[in-house]
């Protein structure tokens, strides 16, 4: 089969006019396709598949402008991150108040607990925990929602036609949601505390990023993991469990940095609250080794999701 | 002075409407209505199936714990193999109203999970669409929890709208549900007319091209929402819309459908005009009295 592709309005440059032979069977779904296509043309084009118009593939030089002008995917996910977020507070009087409720009294229970019952000898202790423990909180309920979200989200699944890796990226803006009421919740703390804004604070984007990405790949891994094994749930209850106690939340991190080095090798969150440590609230350049480590672990973890997702993921309604 | 101008805008206000429902639009519809089933072979196809066949191993036993899977391996699992979808070949074109009939469990739902995409084919097949599918049934595309405004949009904006455009129609599709006073109830509380009512208008408003009715109409709508669904019936064909309906209502079979099929066990046997395919299925039955088939249902 023979497809004319045919330029975007934005870009006319003649390279655009391509044809391209694709096998029959790669039109059965339009992920396929799209992966056909985007392998020969990855770095320089963005193609798109609409599965409105069959023979014509808009062919674009500036994917996210074009993204925002005529498909309404952003704002697609948009309102399912809105609405995820705002479904969970839904029936509560306090309502939206309770995202940042829940933090706050977790932090109130610790900082007790490890300020009056077991002392620490860390300054600005009651930061140095905040500033885990949201991290930590962020991770756990992205992950723990997207387990999950292909039971959640049948009902859109079986009766719209669209793509279902959108689900994902919307429960983890959603977390993200909670994640920013929790971060000025810790600002306005540590402005009380008396620790100013340092520059660094921008290594924040790239740490964010990191969790994020994180976040995606293992909440599709477990979802996928889910359909066949529906223990998994249960499971990961108890890794996050664990992980919390193997992360430097609540004790100095050099614990894990001298006496056991492995743990943050196994544990990326545990890199990630580090160097969050040090940029925010000590106002030093982060640990580049770290900063590297997580990177590549999060990326690598998040291409092995994708692929496991695309492979299995379509059993997700015959088997749920 | 006023008196007059009044007057005469109201009359040719009904002048207006007068060769809008009576002249011009009637010929046209009821020529192409005349025509229908010849229109409808020149034109394009929008849902292409190739050797569709699907098969579910179906266990005896629950294996989807680690515990079961561990045991597993000692002890052995029956597994049966069902194929629910048998060899099918079909194209529709863009305007059909297709019906589909069969027996409880000859695989029409499955058929139109196939062709949306939900359940993917086994090795081989090839499913082919172009437009905006929606499939409607009961009790499904809604959220409980959220309100009827939060459920259009969400329907819509997954149907490829813009917040825009949703705006927009916003007010036809809560007219065309008559939910005024519900527009910010949690569809939980609504009734199943109701939700019908409200995913048939989103359907028709933010412009589905295909619309997958999968035993929508059991028995629920009163008769005034009837009417309105015929009209979208009747329009559907000059519109361009296509809607394949699985049902055991076989009035709306008998009046709208331009071809029916009838699915047995997981493969078409009959494909045809409703007036050839009914009787097929009425054979199938094996029904010796002459049954009116609309009443079994109720």
């Amino acid at each position: 089969m023979v497809l004319t592709l045919i330029p975007n309005e934005l870009s006319s440059s003649k390279h655009c006019y391509q044809k391209i032979n694709i096998k029959k069977a790669a039109l059965s779904r339009g992920s396929f396709f799209y992966v056909s296509i985007k392998k020969k043309y990855s770095f320089f084009l963005n193609i798109e598949y609409r599965t409105r118009n069959i023979d014509i593939q808009k062919v674009t030089l500036l994917p996210v402008l074009t993204q925002l002008r005529d498909n309404n995917r952003l704002e697609r996910i948009w309102l399912l991150a809105k609405i995820d977020f705002k479904k969970r507070y839904y029936d509560n009087s306090l309502g939206i108040f309770w995202a940042l409720i829940n933090p706050l009294c977790r932090f109130v229970v610790y900082y007790f607990a490890f300020t009056y019952i077991f002392p620490q000898r860390i300054p600005n202790y009651a930061l140095y925990l905040f500033s885990g423990l949201i991290i930590w909180f962020f991770f756990a309920q992205g992950t723990k929602k997207g387990i999950k979200l292909l039971k959640t989200k049948k009902y859109l699944i079986e009766s719209i036609q669209f793509k279902h890796s959108d689900l994902f990226i919307a429960s983890t803006i959603s977390a993200c949601y909670s994640f920013m009421f929790n971060f000025i919740a810790y600002f306005i703390v540590s402005l009380i505390y008396g620790v100013g804004v340092h520059p660094t604070i921008l290594w924040l984007f790239v740490l964010f990023f990191t969790i994020v990405v994180l976040v995606l790949g293992i909440s599709m891994l477990l979802a996928t993991i889910n359909i066949y094994l529906r223990d998994i749930e249960h499971l990961w209850d108890i890794v996050v469990l664990a992980g919390f106690w193997a992360t430097p939340i609540i004790y100095p991190h050099e614990i894990t940095m001298v006496k056991l080095p492995f743990l943050q090798y196994l544990n990326p969150v545990a890199g990630i609250i580090i160097n969050i440590r040090e940029t925010v609230l000590n106002g030093n350049a982060p640990y580049y080794h770290l900063l590297v480590y997580d990177l590549v672990y999060a990326g690598i973890l998040f291409l092995i999701a994708k692929f496991v997702y695309n492979k299995f993921a379509h059993k997700a309604v015959e088997k749920l | 002075m006023v008196h007059r101008t009044n007057y005469r805008t109201t009359l040719y206000a009904n002048f207006v409407l007068f060769e809008k429902s009576h002249n011009c639009n009637s010929d046209y519809i009821d020529y192409m209505k005349k025509n229908r089933n010849r229109e409808i072979e020149q034109r394009e196809v929008v849902i292409k199936l190739e050797n569709i066949n699907k098969t579910f191993s179906l266990k005896d036993k629950n294996t989807d714990t680690i515990r079961e899977k561990v045991l597993g391996i000692f002890s052995k699992n029956k597994k049966r193999q069902l194929k629910a979808l048998d060899n099918i070949n079909l194209e529709v074109r863009k305007g059909e109203f297709l019906g589909i009939i069969g027996r409880n469990g000859s695989g029409k739902s499955t058929l139109l999970k196939v062709i949306i995409g939900a359940i993917r084919p086994d090795k081989g097949g090839i499913v082919t669409t172009n437009g905006r599918i929606m499939r409607m049934s009961l009790a499904m595309g809604f959220d409980p929890n959220l309100t009827a405004r939060e459920n259009v949009y969400l329907n819509a904006t997954i149907l490829g709208l813009t917040f825009k455009e949703i705006t927009g129609k916003f007010d036809e599709i809560i007219d065309f549900a008559e939910l005024h006073n519900f527009v910010d109830t949690q569809v939980k509380f609504f009734s199943r007319g109701m939700k019908s009512r409200l995913a048939f208008a989103v359907a028709v408003h933010a412009e589905a091209d295909i619309f997958l009715m999968d035993e929508f109409f059991g028995g629920v709508g009163d008769a005034k929402f009837k009417e309105k669904s015929e009209q979208v019936f009747e329009e559907s064909f000059i519109e361009g819309r296509t809607i394949i309906h699985v049902s055991h209502q076989f009035r709306t079979i008998r009046d709208h459908c331009n071809r029916v099929i009838l699915m047995d066990k997981g493969s078409i046997i009959a494909m045809g005009r409703p007036n050839q395919v009914i009787p097929v299925y009425r054979k199938l039955l094996n029904l010796e009295k002459e049954v009116d088939l609309d009443m079994e249902e109720n």
